[in-house]
């Protein structure tokens, strides 16, 4: 157990539903995204003093244009919080919306704070370019060859992966199809329903024929990325994309989405004060580097990490959020670390409900505490790689 | 009359419907596209599907992707009413009489009277389609048939009515002819017209000959191709590609309305066709028909046996040999005389279709020349029927194919008409025109105005009129180069013509390049760099193997330098310089053009930068341009200085060596200018040129100055280039000598590995995209690329 002052409870934790990029949210800002979800996590703790909030911490892993300018502190703004709230923007690329759980969770248990939201937003319809706006690649990457992995594209880092780890076109295809199946089973049964809060908002068009700038009107309520009409042979028809005689494809690959997450963090003290019902507790999170061109594998190093400063076994965790980046690096952790495909992504994964970079961490945290609620199981942990070769894991248990 | 097609609708989104709109739009006119509507779901749900399978559709019938825009959905439940404000309406429905009439009486009461109403029937008598108009549309409606594709094939036949007003018919072939890029032959209502009816023909009688002289239908397709000057997929293949029910249906239509053509017995498909057809072979888009493919074996189908065999065009050594013969009067009678099945064959093709082009001309045709263009425009044919038998002798020729009418071994026993054999005559082609057996006079070519834009039209063989290496006044020549004038045009301006094979630039062309250019400093207000198609097809590889293999750096980087001095010429030049150019535009062709100070482009270009291929990287100016103008855009788009956004895919197109596939495309790609004129028809690109320079010169040409303060990408830009060759070198999809080219290519464009944002002057980047090239010609994987292309012609892959 580390050592800490207190500990840290979530008593609120939504989301947005997640966008297929340009698909439902092409119209929407990502702070627009995220003043929603901000709204709607301390709409979930009526009767607790926005005013109590310590710090806002943002998860983003590419801050520029409409998610630059700080987006933590203008969506604090833009949603009303008080003026005295302030906000941060973090990035660790894939694992930025888990790094502000852990961070907004750290403040509470040093003491430096008891009410914390940790969140993360990301629009890829916004930022197409996964480097940026201005890619400038520095030239001393290429000039020693152990650097060279840092200018590999993802899909290639899952190339290697796939190779090392021997994960075959098939196995990647036949995982993909899975994470589909369940997630529209998920979504047909309700199971998202505590964890998302419905988004209604206005796009401003323009109607050539009357020459008048027409409001639609939409509500977004479910998942856009999940597909019922996949299956290992509609997918292996596929082209690979990275490699020419490679086995990762678009179908086989997280989606590019739209989408943002909040979770409210409280100390005990404030749980009792304001009388709040904890839905889990934060445990523990570590993170881990590993080679670059395989940065897939990130999760085997960061998991046990995160594990011990738990203190519990990989055998007591009931649910495992395992981000899909790809078919191949998601199944070659599963293998190293031997993990029970029953409770690997019940839900599904980012290959069928998609991946907003920065966003995730935030946006599969609210999906772990209310699954565990709903099912009863007690620890739950999420993981992913990240780019440059990185792992991160935070566990929580249901309270 | 002045006619302007503003708008345009086609009724009908067949395949040919469809493309033929497509061609509106490539030419900015904007078209309504009609047909039924949908039974379900969206009612423009036809159209919309054949508009998405334009883009898929190879050769692609679109010039560019955003043209699609220019064509709207219609059907004939909603929006008649859109009829009523197009110039232009082109009917392209099914081939059945009472569908077509169903449909004028439809849309007659939406066509404004003006409005020029015109069918692509390419069976039907127009005639008999005008009855069905009301009297008021019958002025303007005529038959305007396009050839499949209609972007490519450059025919189409017009055929009046007997109420067509005749200026509404010059005024459609004007606008076809300049607008469209069309060649216009005025066709006779007469069934199929005229290249039909003559290629068609020409199909039967090479079919009937292949079964006479037991020839495969390989060995039948590797003597009607180009070893005769007619399109690689000759005959039979043909079959596969227009479809063989397609096929049989037309030869039906030749059946049933031909009954008293004297070659009538041949009308028919053969039984092997039918058999085909009736097993689904139907050819190309059932993957079978008369050839067909397995795995990467291409089979034939033997009728003999009822299956297919391997496919095999070799010849007999003998019709080789002949083939090989350039003088036509010799090859007709080697052909004629020898007593190979093969070369007897050829012959005997050629005879009849003699025979009944002699024979049928007075019914189908207004006179011989109309008869060759249709089948040079709409067959792809080199040469049509007519010129090519006054080629080869028209008295001998004639003797010959009497002799066999005579002797029963031609298809018909019809005789030659009179005039064939006329005492004195020696051709249909001439002085004073082309014969028209209907007339009995030799017809002159069209007076139209539009024509007078082609300065050095098309000529068929002995037809009168110059050749462009004999036209106008020489004003200085030397082997590479020919700088002349046509005083009764525009004297002051002058037209630099290259002699080189293909167009290379080797150093004679540089040498005559740069002294015409000086010459036109001096004595001319400016300079057009024309001649006919392809533009040029890169520097003399040659030139430059021969000084690699001599192991002269020293001559290599001379040649360089050279080459980079004379593009320097085309731009600072003191008068304005005009590229003129149709066809390829490659590598060295492609910088020689980038550096005028406007180009006029033919549709039908395709400029790329294609050194890559053999290794090397565009080193006359072209990394150079591109460099330039991405720091201009970068200026224009209020980013001055960021000029790395817009290098990266100039930095693909040429890492890739990606040619544009029409002008549109160079000017997407950068290697033209949005300002730069487009011509459809590529016969007017002289007179326009001409008229492009002598406006520069007179509104007061200002030369450029050489760039200075160029913002670079440098380093960092490179670095940001390379990664992507390291992931496509990881990625299995280039060698390392691909990267180490590509990233050549990269140093080039980014102004050499010196810091983001330096400021540089064109000389620079020529220095640095010289010592790149150089670098590169000194390894072995180079050297070798560029022999294999000089032996096989094709790129190798190192």
């Amino acid at each position: 157990m580390q050592r800490q002052i207190q500990d840290a409870y979530i008593v609120a934790a939504t989301r947005t539903p997640v966008a297929r990029r340009k698909g439902m949210f092409r119209n929407v800002r990502p702070d627009d995204l995220l003043a929603h979800v901000l709204k709607s996590v301390m709409a979930q703790a009526p009767g607790l003093d926005p005013a109590l909030i310590g710090d806002v911490i943002v998860g983003c892993a590419m801050p520029e244009a409409e998610q630059g300018m700080n987006v933590a502190r203008i969506g604090v703004l833009l949603v009303g919080l008080p003026n005295t709230v302030p906000g941060i923007t973090i990035n660790r690329f894939c694992s930025s919306g888990l790094q502000a759980v852990a961070d907004a969770a750290s403040q509470i248990q040093l003491g430096n704070a008891d009410v914390m939201i940790a969140a993360g937003t990301e629009s890829m319809t916004v930022m197409t370019n996964m480097m940026g706006n201005k890619v400038v690649v520095n030239p001393a990457v290429f000039a020693a060859d152990e650097q060279r992995g840092i200018a590999f594209g993802m899909g290639l880092t899952a190339e290697k992966v796939a190779q090392q780890w021997q994960i075959g076109r098939e196995a990647q295809d036949a995982f993909a199809v899975e994470s589909h199946r369940k997630a529209c089973a998920a979504i047909a049964a309700g199971h998202f329903k505590a964890e998302i809060s419905p988004f209604a908002f206005s796009e401003h068009l323009p109607d050539l024929k009357s020459g008048e700038v027409r409001l639609r009107q939409r509500l977004a309520e479910h998942d856009e990325g999940a597909r019922t009409d996949v299956s290992v042979d509609s997918l292996g028809r596929l082209k690979p994309v990275f490699h020419a005689r490679g086995t990762v494809t678009a179908g086989n690959a997280s989606q590019m989405s739209d989408g943002a997450a909040a979770v409210l963090l409280v100390s005990g003290k404030i749980l009792r004060q304001f009388n709040l019902t904890p839905l889990a507790r934060f445990c523990s999170y570590a993170v881990a580097g590993v080679p670059p061109e395989i940065m897939g594998i990130g999760p085997v190093a960061a998991i046990p990490k995160a594990l011990a400063q738990a203190g519990i076994s990989l055998q007591q965790l009931d649910w495992i959020e395992l981000n899909e980046a790809f078919a191949a690096q998601a199944l070659a952790v599963m293998h190293d670390l031997e993990l029970d495909p029953a409770r690997v992504n019940p839900l599904g994964g980012a290959i069928a409900l998609g991946h907003p970079l920065g966003a995730t961490g935030a946006i599969r945290t609210a999906t772990l505490v209310h699954g565990l609620q709903r099912t009863g199981g007690r620890y739950g942990m999420i993981s992913m790689c990240i780019g440059t070769g990185m792992g991160a894991a935070g566990v929580f248990e249901r309270l | 009359m002045k006619w302007v097609v503003k708008k345009a609708a086609v009724l009908g989104a067949g395949v040919m419907g469809a493309q033929i709109a497509a061609h509106l739009a490539n030419a900015r006119v904007p078209v309504v596209l009609f047909d039924l509507p949908a039974k379900e779901g969206d009612k423009n749900g036809v159209v919309k599907k054949a508009l998405d399978g334009l883009k898929r559709l190879q050769p692609a019938p679109l010039v560019s992707r955003d043209t699609l825009q220019y064509i709207d959905a219609a059907n004939y439940e909603e929006h008649l009413e859109l009829l009523s404000g197009c110039d232009l309406i082109i009917e392209a429905i099914a081939e059945r009489m009472d569908w077509k009439n169903d449909l004028y009486a439809r849309i007659a009461p939406f066509v404004t009277p003006g409005t020029v109403l015109a069918s692509n029937t390419s069976g039907l008598s127009i005639n008999g389609l005008a009855e069905a108009l009301p009297a008021a549309l019958r002025p303007n409606f005529c038959g305007i048939h396009f050839f499949n594709p209609p972007r490519y094939m450059p025919l189409v036949e017009i055929i009046a009515t007997r109420d067509s007003a005749p200026a509404m018919l010059d005024g459609l072939e004007t606008w076809l002819t300049s607008r469209l890029g069309k060649g216009v032959v005025r066709a006779l209502d007469t069934p199929n017209f005229v290249a039909n009816r003559i290629g068609v023909f020409s199909i039967l009688a090479v079919m009937h000959h292949t079964a006479a002289f037991g020839l495969g239908f390989d060995t039948a397709d590797a003597l009607t191709g180009p070893k005769i000057g007619r399109p690689k997929s000759a005959t039979f293949r043909t079959g596969d590609v227009v479809g063989l029910d397609t096929l049989a249906h037309v030869v039906n239509t030749m059946r049933d309305t031909l009954p008293s053509d004297p070659w009538h017995a041949f009308f028919k498909a053969p039984a092997w066709l039918d058999g085909l057809i009736a097993r689904g072979a139907l050819g190309q888009k059932t993957k079978a028909g008369i050839y067909r493919k397995q795995g990467k074996a291409i089979e034939v189908f033997d009728p003999a046996a009822g299956d297919y065999r391997a496919s095999d065009d070799s010849l007999s050594a003998e019709v080789a040999a002949i083939l090989k013969l350039v003088d036509p009067a010799a090859r007709l009678k080697a052909l004629r005389e020898s007593g190979d099945a093969q070369a007897q064959f050829v012959w005997a093709i050629f005879r009849d279709l003699f025979h009944y082009c002699a024979v049928q001309l007075e019914n189908v045709a207004d006179n011989a020349r109309d008869v060759d263009f249709a089948l040079r425009w709409g067959f792809g044919w080199a040469q049509g029927p007519f010129e090519l038998w006054q080629a080869a002798g028209w008295a001998d020729t004639a003797e010959a194919i009497a002799t066999d009418i005579e002797a029963g071994r031609a298809m018909s026993r019809a005789p030659l008409p009179a005039w064939v054999t006329a005492p004195g005559r020696s051709g249909v082609h001439g002085a004073a025109g082309s014969w028209s057996a209907r007339r009995e006079a030799d017809v002159p070519r069209s007076t139209l105005p539009v024509y007078a834009r082609q300065l050095l039209p098309e000529r068929l063989l002995g037809e009168a009129g110059a050749r462009p290496e004999e036209s106008g006044e020489t004003l200085f020549e030397n082997a590479g180069v020919r700088l002349w004038r046509l005083p009764a045009v525009d004297g002051g301006i002058g037209i630099v013509s290259f002699k080189s094979k293909m167009h290379a630039i080797g150093d004679e062309v540089v040498d005559g390049l740069l002294e015409a250019l000086s010459r036109a400093e001096r004595e001319l207000d400016g300079l057009v760099i024309w001649h006919e198609a392809p533009f040029a097809v890169g520097a003399n590889l040659k030139q430059i193997h021969d000084a690699c293999v001599a192991g002269d750096v020293e001559r290599l980087e001379r040649t360089v330098s050279r080459f980079q001095q004379t593009a320097m010429a085309i731009k600072f030049s003191a008068v304005p310089v005009v590229a003129a150019v149709e066809g390829m535009a490659l590598g060295g062709g492609c910088e020689f053009a980038m550096h005028a100070r406007k180009r006029v482009l033919a549709l039908e270009s395709q400029l790329g930068l294609v050194e890559v291929g053999v290794g090397l990287i565009p080193s006359g100016g072209g990394c150079k341009e591109l460099a330039l103008r991405a720091a201009r855009w970068a200026a224009q788009s209020g980013t001055a200085g960021e000029v790395l956004g817009n290098l990266t895919p100039t930095f693909m197109a040429v890492a890739t060596g990606k040619t544009g596939k029409s002008a549109h495309e160079a000017i997407g790609m950068g290697y033209a200018s949005a300002d730069d004129t487009i011509l459809f028809h590529p016969r007017e690109l002289l007179w326009v040129a001409l008229k492009e320079a002598r406006l520069l010169a007179d509104a007061g040409y200002v030369p450029p100055v050489p760039a200075r303060g160029v913002p670079v990408a440098g380093r960092a830009g490179i670095a940001s280039m390379e990664m992507t060759l390291v992931n496509m070198r990881e990625g299995g999809m280039i060698s390392a000598h691909d990267y180490r080219v590509s990233r050549a290519v990269a140093v080039a464009l980014c102004g050499g590995e010196v810091e983001y944002g330096s400021l540089v002057d064109e000389a620079w980047l020529l220095t640095v995209e010289r010592r790149e090239f150089i670098e590169l010609l000194k390894t072995p994987e180079t050297r070798a690329r560029i022999q294999h292309m000089l032996e096989t012609g094709k790129p190798l892959r190192n």
